[in-house]
């Protein structure tokens, strides 16, 4: 086990370390950040003082170093904007991410699995079609529709904020964190409900399931605890792994429902080219999959301990 | 193993034993179980117009989709304008048609381009093994890692808006899957017995693997790469829903849906989104019917599981 896991901590540090490289290619690749452009024009004695002052008129290998050696004690680098260090914006961005993820895959779950016990219970019964219309339904509408026409019909209404925001103003959290927390569950609930009712359909024809009922058990004590712990399995992967995107930030829904969390960060920074903030942004969202998918592996050792980690 | 089928297209009594009839194809085995599956035919209906739409694209327009007319612009449908007009005052039926063109061909072709690298290296890697699998299992790690969008929009932002950046940042990103599919098919193929009869008699290795590991790994990735279709045009809408996919002026469904939301909450403007939004549900929809009937088509044994 604990090799298992410095193994995968390896491999998940040499994602990092490529994933940074090719932020910091493209970044390289899009050109000078403090040139002129356009109708803004900056003397080039200014623009090469800036490129200095962060570090942007040394060797793109050397720059690339040091970024790596900054990033193991915190120091992100500062942003060209509002030239405040990127921790401190992450610092700012990442709780409010972190609860819409949360309150997304609670939805999630709860929608997800409920249908999807109800389905494979009542196999065939009008419930069932049901799930199984609108999940597949569902699953082909891409999220930032739904969010569009989530923005379209409920946004302003009652305690939901309007969009565009105002910044201004400030607003409970649970007011604008469950529009877009919604518009990520829709389709992932989809999924759930999809692999909850088969996962659950193949625990209901296992031996230890006619073992239970022969026993005289209730059908409620059948399906609640040993029908649906075993038939789970499947269903946390799946979310495990749909929470580490989540926490990386949703940047089409954040930036659809402008909600101040890392993705809306991100899609600020690269409305503004402001490549520190870039970077830092995708190595938080590559660390937020690597990190979940390697908890999400032991987890599943641990569920299953059929499953070997090697 | 084999319980009924859950397609209400094939009651039991359907269910002709196969073994009856006279050899048929490969190709009309596929098609005879494919088509039991009235989704996976509602699909192909789909799929086929899309693809109709794309070739026929300048006949089927009855205005131009870049003519603008400032003088009737956001105009709900009728007066000659069956889905109205947009923004800019253009036709947006001729739009409609013209995105699906564009979807059909950056879909299409992102798609080929991702199956062509990760197929490539997928067969590489689980024919290889060694220190060849273990590096190219690290390059589809990070590239796995990599949101697909997060990616793609720094690729399209440094070469620029355009169709054809779209279609090399969406490849760039949407290999992956691929890889890991063909790795574990070739793997598991590079066993048999008819792949070492294949060696006995002398086969290179690129024989074995276009001629004898291809052919059986494949159908898997087949599978997926209709949805991934859907799931590139979903991209693309995206990429240009947030301003950094194709240039304004090309109508495209997803610059269609944002250039409607200052339009949003106006009461009967909401053609100008509803249109666009339901040509992309559709379309992934078609693909993802298409997909599934392809799994149970192609391996029978697959049925019935979700």
């Amino acid at each position: 086990m604990g090799k298992f896991i410095l193994r995968r901590a390896a491999q998940a540090l040499l994602v990092i370390i490529g994933a940074t490289l090719l932020v910091f290619l493209a970044n390289f690749a899009f050109g000078d950040p403090f040139g002129s452009t356009g109708d803004r024009q900056v003397p080039p004695a200014i623009a090469a003082a800036n490129r200095a002052a962060f570090g942007l008129d040394q060797p793109l290998p050397l720059q690339y170093l040091t970024y790596m050696g900054n990033l193991f004690t915190g120091d992100l680098g500062v942003d060209y904007n509002q030239n405040r260090p990127v921790i401190e914006l992450l610092i700012e961005t990442v709780p409010n991410t972190a609860r819409l993820a949360l309150v997304a895959i609670v939805i999630d779950i709860f929608i997800g699995v409920t249908a999807g016990i109800i389905a494979a219970v009542k196999r065939y019964s009008f419930a069932d079609v049901l799930v199984t219309v609108v999940s597949t339904l569902a699953i082909g509408i891409p999220t930032f529709v739904i969010g569009f026409v989530l923005v379209a019909t409920l946004s302003g209404v009652g305690p939901f904020p309007t969009v565009p925001r105002s910044f201004t103003v400030e607003v409970p959290w649970y007011t604008e964190v469950l529009l877009p927390a919604f518009a990520l569950a829709i389709v992932d609930a989809a999924f759930v409900a999809r692999l909850m009712r088969g996962s659950m359909l193949e625990v209901l024809r296992s031996d230890y399931i006619r073992t239970a009922r022969a026993k005289g058990l209730s059908e409620r004590k059948v399906i609640g605890k040993h029908a649906l712990r075993n038939s789970m399995i499947p269903v946390i992967t799946y979310i495990g792994v749909s929470l580490g995107g989540l926490l990386g930030g949703a940047i089409i829904t954040e930036g659809i429902f402008q909600y101040p969390g890392v993705g809306y960060l991100l899609f600020r920074a690269i409305g503004g080219n402001n490549a520190p903030v870039i970077t830092a942004v995708v190595i938080f969202s590559v660390l937020a999959i690597v990190v979940l998918s390697l908890i999400v592996d032991i987890l599943y050792a641990y569920l299953d301990p059929r499953i070997r980690l090697s | 193993m084999v319980g009924p089928t859950r397609s209400p297209a094939s009651p039991p009594t359907a269910a002709v034993p196969a073994k009856s009839r006279r050899p048929t194809g490969q190709f009309r085995d596929v098609w005879r179980r494919y088509r039991r599956n009235k989704l996976a035919l509602i699909g192909l209906g789909i799929v086929g117009l899309l693809v109709f739409l794309a070739i026929f694209e300048p006949f089927l327009t009855p205005y131009s989709p870049f003519e603008q007319n400032l003088l009737n612009t956001t105009a709900p449908p009728g007066n000659g304008h069956v889905f109205g007009t947009d923004v800019l005052g253009r036709d947006m039926l001729s739009a409609v048609i013209y995105g699906a063109k564009l979807a059909v061909i950056v879909g299409v072709v992102t798609v080929l381009a991702s199956l062509l690298v990760g197929v490539t290296l997928g067969a590489i890697a689980g024919f290889a093994g060694g220190a060849t699998d273990a590096v190219i299992a690290r390059v589809t790690d990070t590239f796995l890692a990599f949101p697909l969008l997060i990616g793609a929009i720094l690729i399209v932002r440094t070469f620029g808006a355009g169709i054809l950046p779209v279609i090399v940042a969406l490849a760039i990103f949407g290999w992956t899957t691929a890889a890991r599919l063909m790795r574990g098919q070739t793997l598991a193929l590079r066993e048999n017995e008819y792949v070492e009869a294949a060696r006995s008699i002398g086969a290179t290795n690129s024989r074995i693997l276009t001629r004898h590991i291809l052919p059986n790994a494949i159908a898997p990735v087949l599978v997926y790469s209709f949805t991934s279709i859907g799931v590139v045009v979903v991209a693309m809408a995206s990429l240009s829903y947030l301003g950094v996919g194709v240039p304004a002026d090309i109508p495209e469904w997803g610059r269609m849906i944002s250039q409607a939301n200052a339009f949003l909450r106006v009461p009967g403007k909401s053609h100008l989104w509803v249109f666009p939004s339901l040509a992309i549900v559709l379309t992934t929809l078609g693909f993802a019917f298409v997909a599934d009937g392809l799994r149970d088509a192609l391996d029978p044994k697959l049925r019935g599981r979700d």
